[in-house]
């Protein structure tokens, strides 16, 4: 283990973090598709989407989500994390293929649990992509570890 | 050409669908890794985020056509139990209601997945704006 990695009571209650930016390509979303079996046609049928309101294809929601957590790791010093114990997330607006999506993320909450080596650690994010509009918000709730 | 599947007329609220299983491979979390770049995780551990996407290509796998969506809207999720390399998860949902908006509707999916003991590893509820029939595009 990396003694970087932070603990519970190491991680203020309102520290905020930004990440680098991360374009989503093609290959993302042909990658997804293959990992996920979501063969949407919102995702990989090019000529029906040229006719939607979208006008080309859009990136599944959960592709992006899924890269904010690796943006997420890129922003913020390592947590001691145990795991991801729930999210609540809102899908703002479409990705489309070569935008440049970066997160905006705020700690927000902190609060004990039963076993007394961990915590909750509720963290606000927004993405946003290469014009600043919102595209995803939501908060998650990470299980931390406790320096013993 | 139009969206395939159902729509938001045709959806049953309260129908209960189950979805084939699918067993979660090292390979599944090398791809996952890769693409989003987040740490590696502890030997067999899998990412929850990943078991999550999974779940939608599972609702691909049922014989009833899927919903004809317009739009993810959101999720409430709820993380159990750890998946590990190996296990297999399924998906159970149930439409718990739907709105008629102007431009299709609201639908709020609840779904859970289960692994091969019967445990219920994640569950939670999905909002999608689905297309009414009249409303698809020709």
């Amino acid at each position: 283990m990396s003694e970087q990695r932070r603990y519970f009571h190491e991680i203020p209650l309102g520290e905020e973090y930004e990440s680098p930016g991360r374009t989503v390509t093609e290959s993302d979303l042909v990658i997804f598709s293959g990992l996920t079996g979501d063969y949407n046609v919102l995702h990989t049928d090019a000529e029906f989407m040229k006719q939607s309101i979208f006008g080309e294809r859009i990136a599944h929601g959960l592709l992006c989500l899924a890269i904010q957590s690796g943006l997420f790791n890129r922003a913020a010093t390592e947590y001691a994390t145990l795991g991801l114990a729930g999210l609540r997330w809102k899908f703002k607006a479409p990705v489309k293929i070569g935008d440049t999506i970066r997160l905006k993320a705020k700690v927000s909450a902190k609060k004990d649990l039963d076993k007394a080596d961990r915590g909750l650690v509720t963290i606000e994010r927004t993405i946003v992509n290469q014009r600043d509009e919102v595209v995803q918000q939501g908060e998650t709730d990470l299980i931390v570890e406790k320096k013993r | 050409m139009s969206i395939r599947g159902t729509y938001f007329e045709d959806i049953e609220v309260d129908k209960i669908r189950e979805t084939p299983a699918i067993t979660v491979t090292e390979t599944h979390v090398s791809l996952y890794l890769g693409l989003t770049r987040e740490p590696a995780a502890a030997p067999a551990a899998v990412p929850a985020a990943l078991v999550l996407c999974m779940s939608i290509g599972l609702g691909w796998r049922v014989k009833e056509p899927p919903l004809a969506v317009l739009a993810f809207v959101g999720l409430d999720w709820q993380i159990v139990r750890e998946v590990r390399v190996g296990d297999t998860v399924h998906g159970r949902s149930r439409i718990l209601s739907k709105r008629p908006m102007r431009d299709g509707g609201f639908v709020v999916d609840e779904r859970s997945l289960i692994d091969q003991h019967g445990e219920v590893v994640q569950q939670g509820k999905f909002t999608f704006l689905v297309a009414k029939r009249k409303e698809v595009p020709a």
